[in-house]
C-alpha cells in the first residue's frame, strides 16, 4: 500500500466559492470530500483571506461578501479535508495527481468537481513588463491576500466589472488612485443596468462601489486606457488617453500621469486546462472570456464522473460559482444515491448566469486594445518574443496558434501560453477577427519536477 | 481558382523546407516553386523533435551521407543564418559494463572513416560534465555532432529560399486533396483552395507521405510512424552542457529496429535516454521509440522510463520542473534508409521522406540530392542507395 494515495468519494479542485459551496453540500450529505487548492488558505480569488496576524487589517468589502464569510465558516466547520498549496498536474476520470510541499500524491475518487477559477486576461502594451505594472488580480492578491500596499500612486486601467473592486481594494489599502480608466464607452454602464436591476444583490453591490468611489473622489473615466508605461527600471509614468468604441487608442489625446504602480485589468480567462486534460468538451463563448468547459443543466461535463463549476464554465463571478457549486453537489448526490436535483437550484444558476452575462455583455472584448502594443512590445514574456517577431512568424509559418508558436516560440515557455495565448492570434494577425484556436494541453498541466513525476503513485 | 507552378513541394517540415531551399538556389530564378502544408510550417514532426545533428558511422555510406549533411548545416548557418546552431558534440554514455563494450566499436567506426572521437574514463567525464552522476564508468565524446532548433531552421531555410528566388510561394494551411494525372504523369495538385497545374511535384510529407501517395493512386509507401515521447524542463535548469545519449541507443535506434512496423499493436516500445541542453537553459529529454500508428497521445509508461534514466545520468534533473511533454512521430522507412528521388510508377512525382529520427541531421543533403536530381546535374554524394525504386 502506498501511503501517498488518498481516497475520497468526491475530489474537488479549487477552494474558491464554487469548490467550497460544492464541498459544504457534499460533506453535509455525508460524502467523503477532499479539496485540493493551490492557495495557502481557502477562499479563492474572491473571498481571499489574509494570513493570521498579517498587517493591513480588514479591507472594506461589498455587501455580497457576507455570503463568502458564511461559506468560509461552513467550509471550515464541515467534515471536509483540504489540501492547501496543492498543485494538480495530471488527471484522469477518478484520479487526480498533485504535488504538495514537494511530495507527489494521488487522489482516487468516484467523482471530480472542477472549480479551478480563472486567470487575468493580459493585453500587452508598451512598458507592460516594467516592474510596478501588475494585473488587477495581482493587486487584489497583494492587498487582500498579503496585506501589502503595491505602491503609493496607482493607475487602474482596463475594462470590465472587476476594475471597481481593484480600485476599492487599493483605496482601502491607503493607495492613492491617480486615475481609473475604463476602455468601454459610458454606454456600457447603461447596458449593464438590466442585469443589475434584475438582481437585488448586484444592485446593492453596484451602489456600494459607486459610493466608495464617490467618497474617495475617484471618478471612473470612460473610453480611456493606458497607452504605455515608462520608467527607468520601474514604472514612473503612464501615458493615458481616449480610445474609440473598438478600444483603438486615439493617440492625439495622450497625456502623462506620474504613478508608481499600474494595475491592468482586462477581465478574466477561464482556467480550462484540467478539463481539457480529462477530455471534457470545450466551446468558445466570447462574452464569458473565451474557451469554456461545456456543462449540461446540472454542471456535468461531457466526461461521465467529471463536473465543473464557476469560471471554468465561463466567467460569471462568485455568486454564479456558489450557485453552480451547490447544483453540482446536488447532481453528484442524485447520481450516487438516487433522487432528483431540486428545480430551485437549477433556477438559481440560470438567474445568476443571466445577471452575470448581462453584465459581461455590457463590456464586450475590445479588439482595438490589441493595437496598444507596438513592434518591440514583448508579447510572450516567458520567451521574450516581441510583437514584430510574432507577426513575422504568423506570416511565414501560418496564422494558427501552432504556426505562431513554431515561428517564434511564443507560448512555449513555463506559462504554456496561459498569459499570451488568448491574445496571440489576434495580435499576430492584426485585425482581432481571426479565430482563436483552442489551447493545447499536455501533462503536466502545471510545471512540476521530474522527481514529482517519477514519484507519482500509479493510478 | 487555378494556379500554376513548375514544382509543387508538399510538406512544410524540415525536408520540404530544405528541398525548397535547394531548388530555389539551384534552378533558374524564374522557376515557380510552391510549398504546401496542410498545417503550419514546422507544425508536424519537425516541430516536435530534438534537433540533434548526428553523424552515423555504421557504414562508410552512412558516414559520408550524414557527415556531409552535418557539415552542410554549418554552411547553412553561416550563409543563411537566422537559426540556432550549436556545435556541442555528443557524449555517448555508458552505464553498465555491457555498454562499455559498445564504446570501442563506435570509436573504431568513426576512426575507420578518418574521423576522431575520445574515450573518457569516469574522472574525465566528471571534469567535462560535473552534473553527471559520479559513478558513471565513462563515455565516448564525438566532437562532430551539433544541435539546431528545427522549427527555426525550417523558417530560416524558407527565408533563404525567398532571398534566392522571387518565385517561391509558401502556403501553410493548404491541404492537398488529390492529384490530376494525365497521360501517366502528374498534371496538377488539387487543394481546398483550388488546383495548381504543375508537371512536377515532391512528396515530402514525412509520416503523412503514404496518405499522399494513395491519393495519387499509387501503392502504399513503406513509411511508418515511430512515436517518441519527449519532455522539456524549465529555463536555466539543465544540469549538462553537452548533448548526450545512452550508448545503448545504438542497439535500437535507426537501423536497429527489431519490430515489424506494420504490426502497431505488438511493439512494447524501447527507450534510451537522450539529453539535449537548449540555448535558454532548458533540457530536452528523449527518447523513446514505438510503432503504434498515428496515435500522438503520450505513453506515460515509456516517458516514465525515459525520465528515470535521465535522472540516473543527471541526478540534478530530479529538481528540474517539467514544462511540457509531447509525442512526435518519426517517419521510419521499411529498409531503414530515406527515399530520395523519382517515384518509379508515376512521371513527375518525386519523393523525399522516410528519415526516421535523422530528418533534421539529413535535411540539407536530402534537399541538395533531390534538387540536383531534378535539375539533372551531378550529385554531391552517391545518391543511388537512396533512390525510391529500390523498395517501391
Amino acid at each position: 500500500m502506498n501511503e501517498r494515495i488518498l481516497d475520497a468519494d468526491v475530489g474537488i479542485v479549487g477552494a474558491g466559492p464554487g469548490g467550497m459551496a460544492a464541498a459544504v453540500e457534499l460533506a453535509r450529505a455525508g460524502l467523503r470530500v477532499l479539496v485540493l487548492d493551490e492557495g495557502a488558505r481557502p477562499g479563492g480569488q474572491i473571498f481571499r483571506q489574509l494570513p493570521a496576524g498579517a498587517a493591513g487589517g480588514k479591507i472594506a468589502e461589498p455587501p455580497s461578501h457576507h455570503h463568502g464569510h458564511a461559506l468560509l465558516q461552513q467550509f471550515g466547520a464541515g467534515a471536509i479535508t483540504v489540501r492547501s498549496q496543492a498543485v494538480v498536474w495530471n488527471a484522469q476520470p477518478g484520479r487526480l495527481w498533485f504535488e504538495q510541499e514537494g511530495a507527489s500524491w494521488l487522489l482516487r475518487c468516484q467523482r471530480i468537481v472542477l472549480a479551478p477559477g480563472a486567470y487575468d486576461r493580459c493585453i500587452p502594451f508598451p512598458g507592460w513588463t516594467l516592474p510596478g505594472v501588475i494585473t488587477a488580480g495581482a493587486a487584489q492578491v497583494m492587498v487582500r491576500g498579503f496585506g501589502i500596499r503595491p505602491g503609493q500612486r496607482a493607475l487602474v486601467a482596463g475594462t470590465g466589472p472587476l476594475l471597481l473592486p481593484t480600485v476599492t481594494a487599493l483605496l482601502a489599502a491607503g493607495v492613492r488612485v491617480v486615475a481609473a480608466l475604463e476602455a468601454a464607452p459610458r454606454l456600457a454602464a447603461l447596458k449593464a443596468l438590466p442585469g443589475v436591476f434584475g438582481n437585488g444583490a448586484r444592485l446593492r453591490e453596484a451602489f456600494w462601489y459607486a459610493r466608495q468611489l464617490l467618497q474617495r473622489g475617484v471618478r471612473l473615466q470612460w473610453s480611456s486606457a493606458m497607452f504605455a508605461c515608462e520608467g527607468d527600471g520601474v514604472v514612473r509614468r503612464a501615458v493615458i488617453g481616449k480610445v474609440d468604441r473598438h478600444g483603438r487608442p486615439r493617440r492625439e489625446t495622450a497625456r502623462t500621469v506620474d504613478v508608481d504602480v499600474v494595475c491592468a485589468g482586462f477581465g478574466l480567462v477561464p482556467s480550462i486546462e484540467l478539463g481539457q486534460l480529462l477530455g471534457c468538451a470545450i466551446a468558445r463563448t466570447d462574452v464569458r472570456g473565451g474557451w469554456c468547459v461545456t456543462v449540461d443543466e446540472v454542471q456535468r461535463t461531457s466526461v461521465p464522473s467529471v463536473l465543473a463549476v464557476g469560471e471554468i464554465c465561463g466567467i460569471g463571478g462568485g455568486e454564479v460559482a456558489m450557485a453552480e457549486g451547490r447544483l453540482a453537489a446536488s447532481a453528484v448526490l442524485a447520481d450516487l444515491r438516487g433522487g432528483e436535483v431540486p428545480a430551485a437550484l437549477r433556477a438559481r444558476v440560470r438567474s445568476e448566469r443571466k445577471a452575470a452575462d448581462a453584465m459581461l455583455r455590457a463590456f464586450p472584448p475590445l479588439p482595438g486594445l490589441y493595437e496598444l502594443a507596438d513592434a518591440p512590445t514583448i508579447v510572450c514574456r516567458c520567451e521574450d518574443v516581441p510583437l514584430a517577431k510574432v507577426r513575422e512568424a504568423a506570416e511565414l509559418h501560418g496564422r494558427d496558434a501552432r504556426g505562431i508558436k513554431m515561428g517564434c516560440r511564443a507560448g512555449m515557455g513555463p506559462c504554456q501560453a496561459r498569459i499570451c495565448g488568448p491574445s496571440l492570434q489576434a495580435m499576430a494577425c492584426g485585425d482581432g477577427r481571426v479565430p482563436m484556436d483552442a489551447p493545447v494541453v499536455q501533462v503536466p498541466v502545471k510545471a512540476v519536477s521530474v522527481g514529482t513525476m517519477l514519484a507519482a503513485p500509479p493510478g | 481558382m487555378t494556379d500554376t507552378a513548375d514544382i509543387v513541394v508538399i510538406g512544410g517540415g524540415i525536408i520540404g523546407c530544405s528541398v525548397v531551399y535547394h531548388l530555389a538556389t539551384l534552378l533558374p530564378r524564374d522557376t515557380r516553386i510552391v510549398l504546401l502544408d496542410r498545417g503550419p510550417i514546422a507544425g508536424g514532426t519537425s516541430g516536435s523533435c530534438m534537433g540533434h545533428l548526428m553523424v552515423t558511422p555504421d557504414t562508410p555510406q552512412d558516414y559520408a551521407f550524414s557527415a556531409t549533411s552535418v557539415r552542410l548545416w554549418q554552411q547553412l548557418h553561416e550563409q543563411v543564418g537566422g537559426f540556432e546552431h550549436n556545435p556541442t558534440g555528443a557524449l555517448y554514455l555508458a552505464d553498465a559494463a555491457e555498454d562499455l563494450e559498445l564504446m570501442p566499436i563506435l570509436k573504431r567506426q568513426f576512426e575507420a572513416n578518418g574521423d576522431r572521437c575520445d574515450v573518457l574514463d569516469g574522472k574525465q567525464l566528471q571534469d567535462l560534465e560535473p552534473g553527471l552522476a559520479a559513478d558513471l564508468p565513462g563515455a565516448l565524446y564525438y566532437p562532430g555532432d551539433g544541435v539546431v532548433l528545427p522549427m527555426f531552421a525550417c523558417g530560416a531555410l524558407l527565408r533563404g529560399a525567398r532571398a534566392a528566388s522571387p518565385n517561391v510561394v509558401i502556403r501553410p494551411g493548404t491541404g492537398v486533396t488529390g492529384f490530376d494525372i494525365q497521360g501517366g504523369r502528374v498534371a496538377g495538385v488539387r487543394t481546398a483552395a483550388g488546383v495548381i497545374q504543375t508537371r512536377r511535384c515532391v512528396n515530402a510529407a514525412g509520416v503523412w507521405s503514404p496518405e499522399l501517395g494513395t491519393m495519387a493512386g499509387l501503392p502504399r509507401l513503406p513509411i511508418y510512424p515511430r512515436a517518441g515521447n519527449l519532455a522539456i524542463t524549465a529555463h536555466h535548469t539543465t544540469p549538462v552542457r553537452t548533448q548526450l545519449l545512452e550508448i545503448s541507443y545504438l542497439r535500437f535506434a535507426h537501423g536497429a529496429a527489431t519490430v515489424d512496423p506494420t504490426k502497431t499493436d505488438e511493439d512494447p516500445g524501447g527507450h534510451a535516454v537522450n539529453l539535449q541542453p537548449q540555448s535558454n537553459g532548458s533540457c530536452l529529454i528523449g527518447s523513446t521509440r514505438q510503432f503504434r500508428g498515428m496515435d500522438r497521445t503520450l505513453n506515460p509508461e515509456l516517458l516514465h522510463r525515459s525520465l528515470l534514466r535521465a535522472q540516473r545520468y543527471a541526478p540534478g534533473l530530479a529538481a528540474a520542473p517539467i514544462v511540457r511533454t509531447w509525442v512526435g512521430l518519426r517517419p521510419y522507412s521499411l529498409d531503414k534508409h530515406p527515399l530520395i528521388g523519382p517515384w518509379p510508377h508515376l512521371d513527375g512525382m518525386w519523393i523525399a521522406a522516410g528519415h526516421e529520427g535523422l530528418g533534421i541531421s539529413l535535411a540539407p543533403i536530402t534537399g541538395l540530392l533531390l534538387a540536383q536530381q531534378m535539375a539533372g546535374v551531378a550529385t554531391a554524394v552517391d545518391h543511388t542507395p537512396y533512390l525510391p525504386g529500390r523498395i517501391l
